[in-house]
């Protein structure tokens, strides 16, 4: 699914966020990506997500290589990704059903399904009842909520979730993990970028990556499928 | 299409989103799309004149009444190249015509004792041809002058040329003005909407989905700016023949109805191809992050 090899990222400014980084993520693995603020656990998202590219290196997410000349292709390439932001990226002046639907808009799903499916997500989410509320209406954790739904609606491939239970409560937190959890079941690929420690015990067959300056340090891998 | 809706939603949001420039600009377009009706129209029975003119283009052939056989004159003239049509206008006809033009004055003809106006003949022509029929009917024998209208048809096609030329400057007025007013409406939208669509292009929108909204918008300005200068023509053009018809009824019009809708399809054609043409301009030349 990711494979990555002495990949590192400096941006413009200079600013070394990723060191020389190897991976080989498997379809259907479960990755926890933890460390302190700053270390380039975002910057690694990134990455993946061809919103920036290695300075050296080589990445490729889905056999598609992920390098500047290819802008078009890994546009194509994001439509298997499910992505949650870390600042959500909702569309303000629609509901929340409205904004799950807009990241399923240009899939080729047929209407009725995409419709049931965005609210299936809503209702996995915990925000059913709210479907047709305007995000800037909801709470931080409610549009938190809302970007989960509108990633895994799609039914992608990959989700990349950048501290996607940031600002939920203990509870809403664990719905939130339980419900990416079961993804994995679907073979979908699961990288979560997390502080919540504490939560990551409750899950068996994952993995962890430890980043550190830039650098990964600790790798626990989950079983092989 | 699966989204029709939405694109329509879409972009009544993004009109909404800066109501007051784009109902500025539809009035704009409309304004100056009844300009260019304008001027097409008054081209348009410009034309119609000059070629109802052209058609009427003839000489007068004086002739030498002692030359003898008239039959013999009119049949030579007949056969030059560039003759359309020869009749002979006897006295009495000649008076009778100029009695037709002059009117409730006509009775100033009767101050002569004689019939004043003489037999000629009245040569249709091609207008083209006008230089060697006049000099071939001068060398005639028996032909005493010839009179022709060369000016007058001359300084009609001249109006008519520049009208031409003025309506196809207008055309690219037009053109250009509506074309920046819309690609520069555009441009405004996607600028307001920048992380609408940064968000989208994240998700893997394709381009054809994010542009599609502001090209409709474009569409439908432009379009309905058409719509509504085809509206206003119609309603000048029903009034102006009735004016006209009743204050100068020589002017040869057009029919009505054949100006109308040809006025109309241009106008709708011309504004539909502007509006694509606008928004896809607007939408290529606005700047988006990959």
């Amino acid at each position: 699914m990711i494979q990555a090899k002495n990949v590192s990222l400096t941006y413009a400014d200079g600013t070394v966020a990723l060191r020389d980084v190897s991976l080989n993520i498997r379809p259907g693995e479960f990755v926890y990506i933890v460390g302190p603020s700053g270390s380039g656990k975002t910057s690694l998202l990134k990455l993946l997500m061809g919103i920036e590219f290695p300075s050296a290196g080589s990445l490729y997410v889905m056999d598609q290589p992920i390098v500047k000349r290819e802008a078009g292709r890994i546009r194509k390439l994001r439509r298997s990704i499910g992505p949650v932001f870390q600042e959500f990226r909702l569309i303000q002046g629609r509901t929340a059903l409205e904004n799950v639907l807009m990241g399923m808009r240009f899939l080729n799903i047929p209407n009725r399904q995409m419709v049931n499916s965005a609210k299936e997500a809503l209702t996995k989410v915990g925000l059913g009842h709210k479907a047709s509320v305007m995000v800037e209406k909801l709470s931080f954790g409610e549009a938190q909520r809302v970007a989960i739904a509108r990633a895994v609606a799609r039914k992608p491939a990959l989700i990349l979730a950048d501290e996607p239970t940031g600002n939920l409560d203990y509870d809403n937190a664990i719905n939130i993990m339980d419900l990416l959890y079961t993804l994995k079941d679907k073979n979908t690929t699961v990288l979560v970028t997390t502080h919540a420690t504490h939560l990551i015990g409750n899950y068996h067959d994952t993995s962890l990556i430890h980043v550190e300056q830039g650098k990964i340090s600790v790798e626990h891998r989950g079983e092989q499928k | 299409m699966r989204n029709t809706f939405y694109f329509i939603k879409e972009s009544i949001r993004i009109f909404r989103n800066n109501k007051l420039s784009n109902i500025f600009s539809f009035l704009g377009t409309a304004l100056i799309l009844f300009l260019l009706a304008l001027v097409i129209a008054v081209w348009s029975i410009s034309s119609r004149l000059t070629v109802m003119l052209r058609e009427e283009a003839e000489i007068s052939a004086y002739f030498d009444r002692d030359a003898g056989n008239t039959e013999e004159l009119l049949n030579l003239i007949g056969q030059i190249d560039g003759v359309r049509e020869v009749r002979l206008v006897d006295k009495e006809e000649a008076r009778s015509r100029m009695e037709k033009i002059l009117g409730e004055e006509s009775g100033i003809l009767d101050l002569f004792d004689e019939n004043p106006f003489e037999a000629y003949f009245e040569v249709k022509i091609h207008l083209d041809r006008m230089d060697s029929v006049f000099t071939q009917i001068s060398a005639l024998k028996g032909i005493n002058y010839v009179r022709e209208n060369r000016e007058a048809l001359e300084q009609i096609e001249g109006i008519s040329k520049a009208l031409e030329v003025l309506g196809y400057l207008v055309i690219a007025a037009v053109s250009i003005t509506t074309l920046v007013i819309i690609s520069h409406m555009i441009r405004q939208g996607i600028y307001q909407n920048h992380e609408q669509i940064r968000t989208l292009m994240l998700l893997g929108a394709p381009d054809g989905f994010i542009n599609f909204p502001y090209i409709l918008l474009g569409f439908m300005l432009t379009f309905g700016g058409g719509v509504a200068a085809t509206i206003l023509i119609n309603t000048l053009i029903h009034q102006g023949y009735g004016m006209l018809g009743s204050t100068i009824p020589f002017i040869p019009l057009p029919p009505k109805s054949q100006l109308m809708y040809g006025l109309s399809i241009f106008l709708l054609s011309v504004s539909a191809a502007l509006g694509i043409l606008g928004s896809l301009f607007g939408v290529s030349t606005s700047k988006k992050r990959n």
